[in-house]
């Protein structure tokens, strides 16, 4: 599970500029990353520019998945992550960089924007943020919180079923406590009473 | 905002815009003539004619004007006419932003008749999903953006009413509210057109699943009927499936192929969400075991304190038993101790005095 890029970009009407990006190329040589990462700017602008508007999409390419959400007011974002990366949380970190960069740069500067003058800096801290998707996505986390409770539970389950085994043990072994008890209550007065 | 708004009125052009939008200009206007019927003098520019293509009732604001002014000449005289001025631009300042205001409020009311309109159409085939969804994005952005207008208006209106005198701030202040009472009816309005969306929505869903689950149910039954049973059975069961097939033509079909990519994401939240509900559902019944068997818990542990309790009243019991019996052995001893003393002494005296 891994993300590779997250960008912003607006869907013009021939062609898609890219506002924002941020790589994560750490998993690739060093002599790679350079062309890895204009590839997949490439890439990015590509899709954006062959999905229509208000549309959600997802692109296989090799190994790789790429995710895009073009918005109605022709905002878009991709991620390309790889194959595992679920798909719903690809998509609600969209959504949610595409709100944060539409309150944060004005709407003005969307079609004549580049990386080097649009002023947003959110998309580094989110792509690190999602590279696990157990602890970003809030639903994976509930999930996965839920999934905690349960083996708790099972474990508290067990244990209890110990405990019930050792309540029968101290049963029975206060049951013989008693009638031993009583024995000897018996053989004591039988001490007493005979002379 | 500004190309928003363009696009969205032109758009709204030709389909229900005019209805509406007599009402909802004039309406502005009527707040403004109504609330200065009690501040006739010092606002005399307040009552700048709404646009003259949504009037339908004669301007007659120019004679108005003139007459106050007359008016005012005769009764003030030359003194008062400078701050009168100063007044009058601010007022006409605010009205600005107000007939803006009211202006774009209709704009979007005919946006939302419009989208009203595409809603609540029932029909299957005939549903503009992407165009409903623009227009909502479109009222929600306008929505948002008059709230913001109106805002901006009290401020100014609070910013300048210390100047300025006591009716033309109950004046503005009427005007600001006739706005904001008119932006929270269209929002509800808006609301409920959702509602109704959704609805539709389920509707659709409803029958497009009646629809394209019928052939796969026919299918099984179809050659059964061939191989054994009278044929006509057999045709008849084919005709319905064809006219099943013929619910399901290419234009359909790829309508549903559309609506599911596009269903695709929000399908798989649902997914996840019921995940999490059955999580819960599961823990809730795991929780409900674990208090069953710590309750059957209970009764044991109630058995072996009876046992225990039992077992101590005995050896209370028994151990008062052995003390008494005890007791009894020791003065016993006493009793041996001084009969063997008397024996020794008649013992002594015996050896002593017989011997």
């Amino acid at each position: 599970m891994k993300l590779y890029s997250l960008s912003v970009l607006y869907k013009g009407d021939p062609k898609a500029v890219l506002l924002k990006a941020a790589y994560d190329v750490s998993s690739f040589s060093f002599f790679q990353r350079s062309s890895v990462q204009e590839f997949m700017t490439f890439t990015s602008q590509l899709i954006v520019e062959r999905s229509g508007k208000g549309s959600r999409a997802s692109v296989k390419e090799q190994e790789y998945l790429c995710h895009v959400y073009v918005r109605s007011d022709s905002l878009a974002g991709v991620v390309i992550a790889d194959s595992e990366y679920p798909s719903r949380v690809a998509f609600t970190l969209l959504e949610k960089v595409l709100d944060e960069f539409s309150k944060q740069v004005d709407r003005i500067d969307w079609p004549v924007g580049s990386p080097a003058t649009i002023q947003y800096t959110g998309l580094d801290d989110h792509l690190s943020k999602y590279q696990n998707p157990r602890e970003a996505d809030p639903m994976s986390k509930v999930q996965a919180e839920l999934d905690e409770t349960k083996i708790i539970l099972h474990n508290t389950m067990e244990s209890l079923l110990e405990r019930g085994e050792k309540l029968d043990d101290l049963v029975s072994k206060s049951e013989v406590l008693g009638t031993q008890s009583k024995a000897f209550y018996k053989t004591a007065r039988k001490q007493n009473s005979c002379c | 905002m500004i190309p928003r708004k363009r696009y969205g009125s032109k758009n709204t052009d030709q389909g229900v815009y005019l209805g509406l939008s007599k009402t909802q200009v004039l309406s502005p206007a009527t707040a403004i003539s109504s609330s200065s019927d009690s501040t006739p003098l010092p606002t005399p520019v307040a009552l700048v004619p709404s646009p003259p293509d949504t009037m339908s009732c004669r301007d007659r604001t120019q004679e108005f004007q003139s007459a106050c002014k007359s008016l005012q000449s005769r009764q003030n005289g030359i003194q008062t006419s400078k701050p009168a001025l100063h007044a009058a631009r601010q007022c006409s300042e605010f009205t600005l932003m107000a007939r803006r205001i009211g202006k774009d409020l209709s704009n979007t009311f005919a946006k939302l008749e419009k989208l009203t309109i595409l809603a609540k159409r029932k029909s299957l085939f005939d549903d503009k999903a992407v165009e409903i969804e623009e227009l909502t994005y479109i009222i929600k952005q306008d929505i948002n953006s008059l709230n913001k207008q109106i805002a901006q208006l009290q401020d100014f209106v609070r910013a300048k009413g210390s100047q300025s005198g006591r009716h033309l701030q109950t004046h503005s202040n009427t005007i600001v509210v006739s706005l904001q009472s008119k932006l929270a009816s269209m929002s509800n309005d808006f609301k409920s057109v959702l509602e109704v969306r959704t609805e539709n929505l389920k509707q659709q869903r409803n029958r497009r699943e009646q629809f394209s689950r019928a052939p796969v149910s026919a299918l099984p039954l179809a050659p059964n009927n061939l191989g054994g049973g009278p044929i006509i059975l057999g045709a008849e069961s084919r005709a319905s499936r064809d006219v099943a097939i013929d619910m399901m033509d290419p234009r359909t079909s790829q309508q549903l192929q559309l609506i599911d990519e596009q269903d695709s994401y929000i399908q798989s939240r649902a997914d996840t969400m019921q995940n999490i509900e059955s999580t819960i559902v599961e823990l809730g019944s795991i929780f409900q075991q674990l208090a069953h068997m710590v309750k059957e818990q209970e009764e044991t542990i109630q058995r072996i304190d009876e046992n225990v309790l039992g077992a101590q009243l005995d050896v209370e019991a028994a151990h008062s038993e052995i003390l008494k019996y005890f007791q009894s052995v020791t003065s016993n001893r006493w009793l041996m101790v001084k009969i063997f003393l008397i024996l020794i002494v008649f013992f002594i005296i015996f050896v002593v005095f017989l011997a």
